[in-house]
């Protein structure tokens, strides 16, 4: 049985001696000296691809940013809209008129989230009444809209008044729609408005 | 006999225009329980006739252009009604036939002679009644100076207050001027003058900001009023003599507005408005002392105070019932009466008090709440809203100032004649325009500016 295991490998041997004392095998082909034109190309590809993809991302993570910084933008508009948003009144009244407590309350949410800011209420009155009587109604719209906020706990110091009666109207013309436009309150923003952090309100 | 012919036919004329007057603008103008003025208030107007002749061929020139004057100042007066013809039979020598100028409805004859002397002219002139038969019932001698100086028409408007004086024995309105604000398309307001009678139209700041509520002083030689020049509205006082103007700072924060002098020429009364409400203040301006609080309404606003002559009282404007009303109450503090009318189903609002240099009048603008234009009325000082005149039904009328004859009242309006300033007379309603084409506010009619004049250039009659 051993004898057997033992007499392969000599044959084996035997078999290639016999092989090597024949003619010298031809030359192999010349060994390749670098990658195939094919696979030239293939790299290339990648390589484009990668650069491509590099690229990509850069730009990618630029319009993120981009498109972050453009968000914060109109954040910031957004909220600068709200808070600049003009406070309308009824016929000789100069109380917040139910329709524009939310505007009232997203000029508080902003006034907290920016204790820097500083407003000046500029009030505005029809060209009904008198004019001197204009002058203090103008006056008491933008003392309204300074008082509401201070029952809110914003420091009513951040805010000063002007009235201009009815010497600045916003539309010129003497109807219902042109009065109910004109009885205002427009506001200013004085200091802070360069570092204004935006605030999502409704 | 006469008066009342002519008051029965004034009537059926007045009744006449009236029911002209579409019944629908009529109901909506006019307010509830006011007696429409021109209905009832009919004037009698004497007739008179005015002639003047020159020494010289060059004095004759300057007797015509004084004629031209003072026939508009008595017409504008309302107190006259002028007889064109001239009885040739008439001359500034010999006697006059009374008889005759009877008959052509004259009841007062003006003759005068103008001749040169110095640099200008002099006028003596003479007033005769023709009722009496009195001649020379009064003379005077005035100094006028040519007709292209500035002063030409001033000093002829002196000689038709003194006409006035003479047969009335009541202050005229010739010789004054009359303050404005005239608004531009941008919002602001420069202040303006103008002479009685529409002319010599002149500005008087360039600020190009909001400027309100021009007032007189007393002596009529300043002009107090808001500027917002400063960027806040502010009160200043302006020399019209000198040209300096200088703030009337009386250490009460901005928001200082509607000014009006004390008669004592030492105070100003004005009005501050700060957080919820606006008060009526005293100041001297002359001490710089001694302010002091008049009237005060928590969470409301008194304003705009009118000053009575004799500086005991004034009228003021609070919305102290929520609709802004008009009130009379001592300048020293105290109860407030409304004067203007107050209806609890239909509330009124009223404004721009103005009380009259001559008795207790006070003029006011206001409208009830569903009509659209403001209409000028008066009340009685003493009235408590009960007894009123609508002096104006037609179209927007704001603002009433009287006149120093406490006669007639210089009103800003939007009427059919156009918009300007518009001069009403009390006495016949008759309503002129003053100046027209022009955005006005807030006249103030300042007080007679011919007492200075007389006393300096009129020499006691021969």
């Amino acid at each position: 049985m051993t004898q057997r295991w033992i007499a392969i490998p000599v044959l084996a041997l035997g078999l290639v001696m016999a092989e090597c004392g024949r003619r010298p095998p031809p030359p192999p082909p010349p060994a390749p000296s670098g990658p195939t034109a094919e696979e030239l190309e293939r790299m290339r590809q990648d390589s484009i691809a990668r650069a491509r993809a590099r690229q990509d991302s850069i730009r990618a993570a630029e319009d993120a940013r981009r498109s972050a910084e453009e968000a914060r933008r109109m954040d910031i508009q957004r909220t600068r809209d709200r808070l600049l948003e003009m406070v309308f009144f009824d016929y000789d009244r100069f109380d917040i008129r139910p329709d524009q407590e939310r505007g009232m309350q997203a000029k508080i949410a902003i006034l907290r989230a920016n204790p820097q800011l500083r407003l000046r209420f500029e009030g505005h009155a029809d060209e009904r009444g008198s004019t001197e009587y204009n002058l203090a109604l103008g006056d008491r719209r933008a003392n309204s809209v300074r008082q509401f906020l201070a029952t809110y706990g914003i420091d009513a110091e951040r805010f000063t008044t002007i009235s201009y009666g009815e010497e600045r109207p916003l539309v010129n013309a003497s109807n219902e729609d042109a009065w109910a436009r004109n009885r205002r309150v427009e506001v200013v923003i004085t200091a802070g408005g360069d570092q204004l952090v935006p605030v999502a309100v409704p | 006999m006469r008066r009342q012919r002519l008051g029965a036919a004034s009537a059926l004329l007045l009744c006449a225009i009236a029911a002209t007057l579409p019944a629908e603008a009529a109901a909506q103008d006019q307010i509830p329980g006011v007696r429409l003025g021109l209905l009832y208030q009919v004037g009698f107007r004497p007739g008179y006739a005015l002639r003047l002749t020159g020494a010289d061929p060059e004095a004759q020139t300057m007797a015509t252009r004084i004629e031209a004057v003072l026939v508009r100042d008595l017409d504008n007066s309302d107190r006259f009604e002028q007889r064109r013809q001239l009885s040739p039979g008439l001359a500034s020598e010999g006697t006059i036939d009374f008889a005759l100028w009877k008959q052509l409805g004259v009841d007062w004859l003006l003759t005068g002679e103008v001749r040169s002397e110095n640099d200008g002219f002099v006028v003596d002139l003479q007033l005769h009644d023709v009722l009496f038969g009195e001649p020379n019932k009064q003379v005077g001698r005035f100094a006028v100076p040519p007709s292209e100086a500035r002063g030409f028409r001033m000093a002829v408007h002196t000689v038709a207050d003194e006409i006035v004086r003479w047969i009335f024995a009541e202050p005229g309105m010739a010789a004054s001027r009359i303050a404005f604000v005239r608004k531009g398309t941008d919002g602001n307001g420069e202040i303006y003058l103008v002479d009685s009678d529409g002319e010599n139209l002149e500005r008087v700041t360039s600020f190009g900001t909001i400027t309100v509520s021009p007032a007189w002083s007393i002596d009529g030689t300043r002009l107090a009023y808001t500027s917002y020049k400063s960027g806040e509205p502010l009160l200043y006082e302006l020399n019209l003599t000198t040209g300096r103007e200088q703030q009337i700072a009386p250490q009460v924060g901005s928001n200082v507005w509607t000014p009006s002098y004390h008669p004592n020429g030492q105070e100003i009364l004005f009005s501050v408005s700060r957080d919820d409400k606006s008060e009526i203040l005293r100041y001297n301006i002359v001490d710089r002392c001694c302010l002091k609080v008049v009237s005060s309404t928590p969470r409301r606003d008194d304003m705009s105070p009118a000053i009575s002559p004799d500086g005991s009282r004034m009228a003021f404007l609070s919305n102290r019932l929520n609709k802004p009303q008009i009130y009379v109450m001592p300048t020293d503090g105290g109860v407030a009466d409304p004067v203007s009318p107050y209806d609890y189903r239909e509330p009124g609002e009223f404004h721009a008090p103005d009380w009259s240099p001559v008795g207790d009048r006070i003029a006011f603008h206001g409208r009830m709440e569903n009509s659209r234009g403001y209409q000028i009325l008066l009340a009685d000082a003493s009235g408590r809203g009960l007894r009123l005149v609508q002096l104006t039904a037609d179209g927007n009328n704001e603002d009433p100032s009287w006149a120093p004859d406490g006669r007639h009242l210089v009103f800003s309006g939007t009427r059919q004649e156009g918009t300007g300033l518009f001069v009403a007379d009390t006495g016949t309603g008759r309503i002129r325009p003053l100046v027209t084409g022009l955005r006005t506010q807030v006249p103030d009619w300042s007080p007679s500016l011919a007492a200075p004049l007389r006393e300096s250039l009129r020499e006691p009659g021969h």
